[in-house]
């Protein structure tokens, strides 16, 4: 496992024997090209403002359902949205026709399943669940 | 009559696709979804009613105590995706409209390709976006107020359009900047047997700029608005030579020009924020030129979310001297003063006013949300303000508080 991702476990497991919620990261496959980007446009990506990472690829992103953890905490973390807020935002692009929010998975392995087989997606995961199909995407 | 059209076209698209695609059941072809509000409204002013939006005919103060009429409406949509580039869409809304009636409205139909991830062109009927919440200004969830500001939003009370729209979305950096333009028509029906108001040869662009939590948008639009029901009246005006003439030249709304400009800007990192736009107008007929603004900011404490904002619009011209009835002979002053008397009183209905809103937003529910607010306006002198329905001893100018219970969803 790369030194992030150690450093991340530690972190992890440290703030998980305080009782806190899990750090939640930014993950993308580990046979994809795309090693970094900023906050601001990963959230882009999952709120549909975006469909291509920097370099021009498509990006495809993966929700983790409705009520997680995981997902609670990584668009308060990464967006500062409350879930209330995430559906408003969706809202009002399902009732312009503009779109749809993105696919969604029952939990942290899923993600990392659809992610390795999927290499222009990006999901996020609890990361306690890091492994080698899937790496963290930096962001500056 | 090119509503209807529309709507027909969508659902052959729609149904021709679906016995294509019969076989292929690896993605959903129709998405269902809807919205709605459930409102509750008393105002302190029982001789007019305050109605949230000039096409409504009743509300509360005068009509009712307690009025449901002023906020609820239930939605329905239907979204199909025929490919992964065509998709069309239908939303439908019951709500109060001008005759009275809670008859479904079609408020979006339109067949949707997608050229590229950020290029898009939309037939048939679209909201355009004027201001920042012009295209979901119905759906109350989206929004922390009870209704969007009506002092800006109500300078143009009808933005959709029957016709042709397309977006270009550019990325530079962690930029986002989307171009929309739109040209088409619309009928819109008016309260009071306004008969019909068209607007013709319309035509708007919008520039959408994201950075993060900020947003900015800059919108022009323009058409041609001619309200049938009120050109006997000027045509009246003209029998009275030049100066009945120069009358009706300034006021007859017949395909007049009417244009607006829209800036607006949101910042919302998610714990707080705060919004403003302004609008102005010039409409070359009876409704003058108007302009308004507003600011509103709001912090978010777990589920609840209290807010402030203030409102102002103005506009001129709420009165007018008309024919100088002393230069006519005996046998035209009597018509003369009708005809001032009518002027005048179609004038004063113009919107001058501010309000100052304070509210609370409560997320009790996933999809659901409960808003309370209080709404403390001050109607400018000589205006009717926003209100309809006005009775006898209803004075121009004046104080009305407006005290508004919402529950909005989505589903």
């Amino acid at each position: 496992m790369s030194s992030i991702g150690l450093t991340l476990v530690g972190l992890a497991l440290s703030l998980g024997a305080s009782g806190t919620a899990a750090e939640v990261v930014a993950v993308v496959s580990a046979k994809s090209p795309v090693v970094t980007l900023s906050k601001n446009q990963v959230v882009d990506i999952f709120l549909g403002k975006a469909s291509r990472f920097p370099d021009g690829r498509l990006a495809v992103p993966v929700d983790q359902d409705e009520g997680s953890a995981a997902r609670d905490e990584f668009y308060a973390t990464f967006a500062g949205k409350s879930p209330a807020q995430l559906k408003a935002h969706w809202s009002k692009i399902i009732f312009t026709g503009r779109g749809q929010p993105p696919i969604a998975v029952p939990n942290s392995i899923d993600v990392k399943k659809y992610v390795a087989a999927n290499p222009n997606s990006m999901g996020y995961i609890d990361s306690t669940q890091l492994d080698a199909s899937v790496r963290v995407l930096v962001t500056k | 009559m090119s509503s209807n059209l529309t709507t027909i076209s969508v659902l052959a698209v729609a149904l021709y696709a679906a016995g294509a695609h019969a076989e292929d059941a690896a993605a959903p072809m129709f998405s269902f979804s809807g919205f709605g509000t459930l409102g509750l409204v008393h105002s302190s002013e029982d001789k007019a009613d305050f109605t949230g939006s000039v096409l409504k005919p009743h509300g509360a103060g005068y009509s009712r105590n307690w009025s449901a009429e002023v906020d609820s409406r239930i939605a329905a949509q239907v979204t199909a995706n025929l490919t992964p580039q065509l998709s069309a869409v239908l939303q439908v809304i019951s709500e109060q409209n001008a005759d009275n009636s809670y008859r479904p409205q079609v408020e979006w139909a339109n067949v949707k390709y997608q050229f590229t991830p950020d290029f898009s062109v939309r037939v048939g009927r679209a909201v355009q976006p004027a201001f920042l919440l012009s295209e979901t200004r119905k759906v109350a969830y989206t929004y922390p107020w009870v209704r969007p500001p009506m002092e800006v939003y109500h300078l143009l009370p009808v933005t959709a359009n029957d016709g042709l729209d397309m977006s270009y979305r550019l990325h530079i950096g962690e930029w986002v900047n989307t171009l929309q333009a739109q040209v088409g028509r619309k009928n819109t029906e008016l309260i009071n047997n306004g008969g019909i108001a068209e607007a013709r040869n319309s035509w708007g662009i919008s520039n959408t700029t994201e950075y993060g939590p900020l947003t900015t948008r800059i919108a022009y639009q323009k058409s041609h608005v001619t309200v049938a029901s009120m050109n006997s009246l000027f045509n009246a005006f003209r029998q009275f030579g030049p100066q009945g003439d120069s009358i009706a030249g300034k006021y007859d709304p017949d395909a007049k020009a009417y244009t607006s400009l829209g800036i607006g800007a949101s910042y919302e990192p998610g714990n707080w924020f705060v919004m403003g736009e302004w609008g102005g107008v010039n409409t070359h007929s009876f409704i003058g030129k108007r302009s308004a603004w507003y600011v509103s900011g709001g912090f978010r404490v777990g589920e609840f979310t209290p807010y402030v904002t203030y409102a102002q619009v103005r506009a001129d011209n709420l009165s007018d001297p008309g024919l100088t009835v002393s230069a006519l002979p005996p046998f035209l002053a009597g018509e003369a003063t009708g005809l001032n008397t009518a002027l005048n009183s179609i004038l004063s209905t113009k919107i001058a006013q501010n309000t100052l809103t304070i509210g609370g937003r409560w997320d009790f529910n996933k999809n659901t949300a409960l808003k309370l607010q209080f709404d403390h306006i001050r109607i400018g002198a000589g205006s009717t303000g926003a209100l309809v329905n006005l009775q006898p001893s209803f004075q121009l100018g004046g104080k009305v508080n407006v005290f508004s219970a919402t529950l909005d969803f989505v589903f």
